[in-house]
């Protein structure tokens, strides 16, 4: 870390700035705290726009922490990932005309080998319907893009307004993934299927066993207190009990944490994933298995630098979408 | 026409701004599982009718591991962790380069498109065999075959690039006892002689045997394989051995056994002795004497003698009249000019030579007789090659393992010289000769002193193909041979190489890979190189169907020497099983080794219905009258003769 010199400029560290981080961290983990890693930034990331949700425990009373015991899942399994990219194509006056892809796959792992099982995709038009002349959208559609509405508000702001035609490539993304999810079970009805990210949207699958949800970022946090504290300082090969969110639409969902590496010298979120499942009554019972063969996920590591906690599956799905993506790479 | 695809498509061609497609190389992957190596033939369709064939030279294989400490953490650093739930995915990059283009022109760089194998129609165009396979007559001379993925191929030379006019001349290189380059070439001119068109005249084979018995036994079966059978039927060629060998072999020092492991009384009819007198070596002199004895009066009056003496009537300057055919004719010319100097008093010059020159000269043309002695006689009995004769797909094996390095360069230089002689007038009996010479190394090194043997074999490389006149040579480094010996082989086989010999700058053009496979090819495989073959090919060839020397050996162990006139029984009894010993000996009474020898030469030579009569004719007054000088008759074989010029 640069240090600064009294007239302002900058300096390198010098031998006695070492000693006083050294120092600190030695006060942290005296003080029962864990180091992180210690790396230099400017910012801590993008707004988050839902910081906090609620949930309750049910298996227990409290969250509490549980070792779990590695065992790779020998049966096959799809996993489910999406992609979406965006172009503004041009502007309606002050909003933006956007041209989206969203892309959805399933590969299917049977015997350690992964192959492709369905993909969906789609490229379309995100355009402000409501301020165009008619016959202009209609000549959007006449060159074979759906166009969906941009839903601008109507004080105009060209920034917000690209925001609100992502949020339309986010939903769309999120119906080619659930279209992808019902494709695979319809072909391997008794197939487990991974999600990455939350089960938001799959009400129509609520109590489906075999569905799970794995969420990488943890934007939102559904516990407080001690249980948050227990959930997000848990060491290594460890899960937490499961508690009950509630869902997009007020569905509840099953929730619990797991730590695939070690933290410390890290980031507190390092290794750390939520596993969401629908509500049914032998998640706490399943839980151990499922996180077993999840932990079993950690080999091989996935060439990302998300790679302590995306699954390497998740990460040739991906690698999958990407290749096909063609010039929306 | 171009042949259909065979099969599904084993992968794809890809190209990157860093590795792109060009007209003579591109990259393409496979599956894990495809059926594919390095020397693997292809085929690139374009979609609009244009093929492009092309040779793997090099393949790599990697994952999406992005460091190799990610896989010490999925592991926990444990090298025998339990397999990860799901395999890494894995790529195999191959890369090709490129053998034909159909249509040749123009020439583009490789389509983005579908990689197939080839089939065997497709390895006939990829190598452009069509051109002299569909051809009347066809001039193919099966060489091995092409086998990749389960699918095999037959692969023919040319055999217009192998015998001339066009190209000429086979060079193999390969690491002893690993590269089977002995086998090579015994397998090769066997295919050449079944399938040599005959359009092309006769063609026969010298071959120098310089180690062991490895070419003593061309004319017995050997063990084959059924896998060697079925590359025998691949090449629509008949695994038999050669069916006509002739063998010479120089005698020992002794001069009556002879100096071949081929002597085992079963097949010692068939080696006939290898013997020069005076006539045959004088012509030859620059082969034994070195550039310190041959200054410019020692060579004009060799020269001399050569010129006005040898083989023809001679009155020297004191009234004798000498007819020099031996070396003993010759050092009786010698004692006569000296005692004629010293007892006229004529002082120190002889026909303008002086006396000092003459001494030298005959101090180093008696002693030839020594240093070659089994191959040169001192008495100018000669028992040499059938120039003239020559049969057609003939094998002529000289036996000069076991003889001194000054004695086999003689016989290659001479040999190889009549050769050519006889092809420039067209009265060899065959139009095409292919002379094979083992141990290039030694004979024509790219280092060291000029020899005769080496000037010798690099007028064959650059002038051979225009007679008929075929090089066929191995050797362990190539890059320690004579670069324009070894550069003018049209055809070039690899076998396994060794490490060191492929760094050197001669094999750059090489890939990385390529050189890896040489380094440990298998016994039995070959790379080619062929003036039609854009790229050198990998191929499989049978084992001759020759015994090997080893196997010949143990089959037929050499006789042990034995004393003179048990030696004659052994050669006469060979001609004749019938001939009692006690016969032979009896005629032997009182006769000189000399006489015995000639005569002895004369029969194997002459081959005749009844040996043992042949054999006391020509001892007897026939014999007797050929040694006409009383003093020849008690002759003995020369003795060293010490050099009073030696420093």
């Amino acid at each position: 870390m640069l240090g600064r010199a009294e007239d302002g400029r900058e300096t390198l560290p010098s031998a006695g700035q070492h000693a006083r981080r050294r120092r600190l961290r030695a006060l942290l983990r005296e003080c029962k705290a864990v180091p992180g890693a210690g790396l230099p930034a400017g910012t801590a990331g993008a707004p988050i726009q839902t910081p906090f949700g609620t949930a309750r425990a049910v298996e227990g009373d409290t969250v509490s922490r549980r070792p779990v015991a590695v065992a790779a899942l020998r049966e096959g399994v799809a996993f489910v990932d999406g992609i979406q990219r965006f172009s503004v194509e041009g502007w309606f006056g002050v909003i933006p005309v956007v041209r989206g892809y969203v892309a959805a796959a399933a590969l299917w792992r049977e015997d350690g080998a992964l192959s492709v099982q369905a993909v969906r995709t789609e490229e379309f038009l995100v355009a402000p319907c409501t301020c165009m002349p008619a016959s202009v959208v209609d000549e959007l559609r006449a060159l074979g893009f759906p166009v969906y509405d941009s839903q601008v508000d109507d004080r105009r702001h060209p920034l917000l307004d690209t925001q609100r035609a992502v949020e339309v490539l986010d939903r769309r993304r999120r119906w080619v993934e659930r279209a992808v999810v019902d494709a695979v079970r319809r072909d391997r009805p008794e197939a487990w299927i991974v999600v990455d990210g939350s089960l938001r949207g799959y009400d129509a699958h609520a109590g489906s066993e075999r569905l799970l949800g794995v969420i990488k970022s943890h934007e939102t946090q559904f516990l407080a207190g001690a249980d948050l504290d227990a959930a997000l300082t848990l060491p290594a090969g460890c899960r937490t009990t499961v508690s009950m969110r509630r869902g997009q639409k007020g569905n509840p969902v099953h929730s619990w944490y797991l730590r695939l590496w070690d933290w410390a010298d890290r980031h507190i979120l390092y290794g750390l994933l939520r596993i969401e499942r629908p509500p049914l009554p032998d998640t706490p019972a399943a839980c151990d298995a499922i996180s077993g063969w999840l932990l079993a996920e950690r080999a091989p590591v996935a060439r990302d630098v998300r790679r302590d906690r995306l699954l390497y599956p998740m990460h040739q799905v991906e690698e999958v979408l990407r290749a096909r993506a063609g010039g929306w790479q | 026409m171009i042949p259909d695809r065979t099969g599904p498509p084993i992968g794809r061609v890809v190209a990157t701004e860093q590795a792109p497609s060009s007209p003579y190389q591109f990259n393409f992957w496979t599956a894990v599982d495809a059926t594919i190596g390095i020397g693997a033939i292809v085929r690139v369709d374009g979609g609009d009718g244009t093929v492009v064939y092309a040779v793997v030279i090099d393949g790599v294989a990697y994952s999406d591991l992005g460091e190799a400490l990610h896989d010490v953490l999925a592991t926990d650093g444990q090298p025998d962790a339990s397999p990860a739930p799901t395999v890494r995915r894995e790529i195999r990059l191959w890369t090709a380069r490129v053998l034909r283009h159909l249509p040749e022109e123009p020439m583009r760089p490789v389509p983005l498109t579908a990689v197939h194998a080839a089939g065997e129609a497709d390895v006939e165009l990829a190598l452009r065999m069509e051109s002299y396979l569909r051809t009347s007559p066809p001039t193919g001379v099966p060489v091995g075959v092409y086998v990749a993925g389960g699918m095999r191929a037959p692969v023919r030379l040319d055999a217009n690039f192998v015998t001339g006019p066009e190209s000429a001349h086979v060079n193999i290189t390969g690491i002893s006892g690993l590269a089977t380059k002995t086998s090579a070439v015994e397998f090769l001119l066997g295919s050449l002689f079944a399938t040599f068109p005959a359009s092309k005249g006769g063609v026969a084979a010298v071959c120098f045997n310089v180690k062991g018995a490895d070419l003593c036994f061309l004319d017995q079966p050997g063990t084959l394989t059924e896998e060697d059978r079925a590359l025998y039927e691949d090449l629509e060629l008949s695994p038999v051995p050669f069916e006509q060998v002739h063998y010479f072999a120089p005698f020992k020092a002794d001069g009556i056994n002879l100096n071949t492991l081929r002597s085992h009384p079963d097949l010692a009819e068939t080696v006939q002795p290898l013997v020069w007198g005076l006539q045959e070596v004088l012509d030859y002199h620059d082969v034994l004497l070195n550039r310190d004895d041959l200054d410019a009066k020692a060579a004009a009056f060799i020269d001399f003698l050569a010129d006005r003496v040898v083989d023809r009537e001679f009155r020297d300057d004191w009234g004798t009249v000498h007819r020099v055919r031996t070396f003993t004719d010759l050092e009786g010319l010698f004692r006569a000019i000296f005692d004629g100097l010293e007892q006229s008093a004529r002082g120190e010059i002889w026909r303008t030579h002086h006396i000092a020159t003459i001494r030298k000269v005959r101090n180093r043309l008696l002693n030839i007789s020594v240093r070659c002695k089994g191959l040169v006689s001192d008495d100018g009995s000669a028992s040499d090659l059938p120039f003239g004769a020559f049969e057609d797909r003939s094998v002529y094996v000289i036996d000069v393992a076991g003889t001194d390095q000054l004695a086999q360069e003689l016989v290659f230089t001479r040999v190889v010289s009549r050769l050519r002689e006889h092809l420039e007038r067209r009265d060899l009996g065959v139009d095409n000769v292919v002379v094979f010479v083992d141990e290039l190394n030694k004979y024509a090194p790219a280092e060291g002193p000029e020899t005769y043997v080496r000037k010798m074999l690099l007028d064959i490389s650059e002038r051979g193909r225009y007679l008929g006149l075929v090089l066929f040579s191995a050797q362990q480094f190539r890059s320690q041979v004579h670069r324009r010996v070894v550069g003018n082989a049209g055809t070039v086989l690899f076998g396994r190489m060794d490490m060191d010999e492929l760094a050197t700058p001669g094999y750059h053009v090489l890939s990385p890979t390529t050189r890896s496979k040489l380094a440990a090819l298998p016994k039995g495989e070959l790379m080619v190189r062929h003036p039609h073959f854009t790229h050198p090919v990998f191929l499989r060839f049978p084992r001759p169907a020759v015994m090997t020397g080893p196997d010949g050996l143990a089959a037929f162990p050499p006789a042990p020497d034995v004393p003179f006139e048990d030696a004659v029984v052994r050669h006469l009894v060979a001609l004749d099983r019938n001939i009692a010993p006690a016969e032979v000996k009896a005629i032997l009474v009182d006769r000189t080794e000399t006489e015995v020898r000639e005569a002895l030469i004369a029969t194997r030579r002459a081959k005749p219905e009844t040996p043992l009569a042949y054999f006391r004719a020509a001892l007897g007054p026939r014999v007797r009258r050929s040694v006409a000088p009383d003093r020849r008759a008690g002759s003995t074989p020369l003795q060293p003769v010490e050099d009073p010029y030696a420093s």
